[in-house]
């Protein structure tokens, strides 16, 4: 198809947006007039996430945790935050863990795995 | 719903185009952040649609229409949005007008040449 490309035409491909749009619940028909205004808003939202994320990096490299923070920090994006959460070093997750086990710590040692490793009591723990 | 998964996500290399697009010269990107920018944005479609579903289910109608997507911007507190939508919903109906109207007009030149042809 030879559309010719002015700077005002979408990147974004229309038919997969639209198949996302049709994975929602309810929804019915999805005509063109609305399907390039959802695509457009989200190359806007994605620009305009990219350039506040960058702000926040002060630097030349934009990473996850900076767009990760943003989502963290704005209530509009708290639909993200469950995909987008921030993240933790191994050790910082073991802290936690331990943090926790302590906490329960009267709860575990009724279970009779506390004789069966070395770690803290904190392994009998499911994911 | 016959949906691959990979159907429901918008491909990285163009979500990818857009943020260079969008930040200064020289930005590099990591991978992770742009899968995550193409996550956010395949997770921002459906957010988007749900609201203005919602708006075109109260009103009880069932098609959805661009301005339906410009009201959901006010529900979702994308205010910021409301303008350039506004401009983009402009824009889309003159080209599809344009559009209509030239193709119209290639359909009377082609039955004027079959005519001078047609001797």
């Amino acid at each position: 198809m030879a559309t010719p490309k002015s700077e005002k035409d979408l990147h974004l491909p229309l038919s997969r947006v639209k198949t996302i749009m049709k994975s929602s619940p309810d929804v019915e028909a999805v005509g063109p007039e609305p399907l390039y205004l959802v695509t457009k808003v989200t190359e806007l939202f994605v620009m305009d996430l990219a350039k506040r994320a960058h702000k926040n990096s002060n630097a030349n490299f934009l990473e996850y945790k900076h767009i990760a923070d943003i989502v963290q920090e704005d209530d509009t994006l708290d639909f993200l935050r469950e995909i987008m959460p921030r993240k933790i070093t191994v050790r910082q997750f073991k802290e936690m863990m331990a943090k926790k086990a302590a906490k329960n710590g009267d709860d575990s040692s009724e279970d009779s795995s506390e004789d069966s490793s070395e770690d803290s009591s904190s392994n009998n723990e499911q994911e | 719903m016959a949906e691959k998964l990979e159907d429901l996500n918008l491909p990285l290399t163009v979500v990818t185009r857009i943020v260079k697009e969008a930040l200064p010269s020289g930005v590099s990107i990591s991978k992770e952040a742009r899968t995550g920018l193409a996550k956010a944005a395949s997770v921002l479609v459906l957010y988007v649609t749900s609201a203005a579903t919602n708006i075109v289910k109260n009103k009880k109608r069932k098609a959805l229409t661009g301005q339906d997507v410009i009201d959901a911007m006010k529900d979702i507190e994308f205010d910021r949005f409301v303008e350039p939508l506004g401009e983009a919903l402009e824009h889309y109906k003159t080209m599809a007008s344009a559009r209509k109207s030239a193709s119209m007009k290639k359909k009377d030149e082609q039955e004027d040449a079959e005519i001078i042809e047609d001797d």
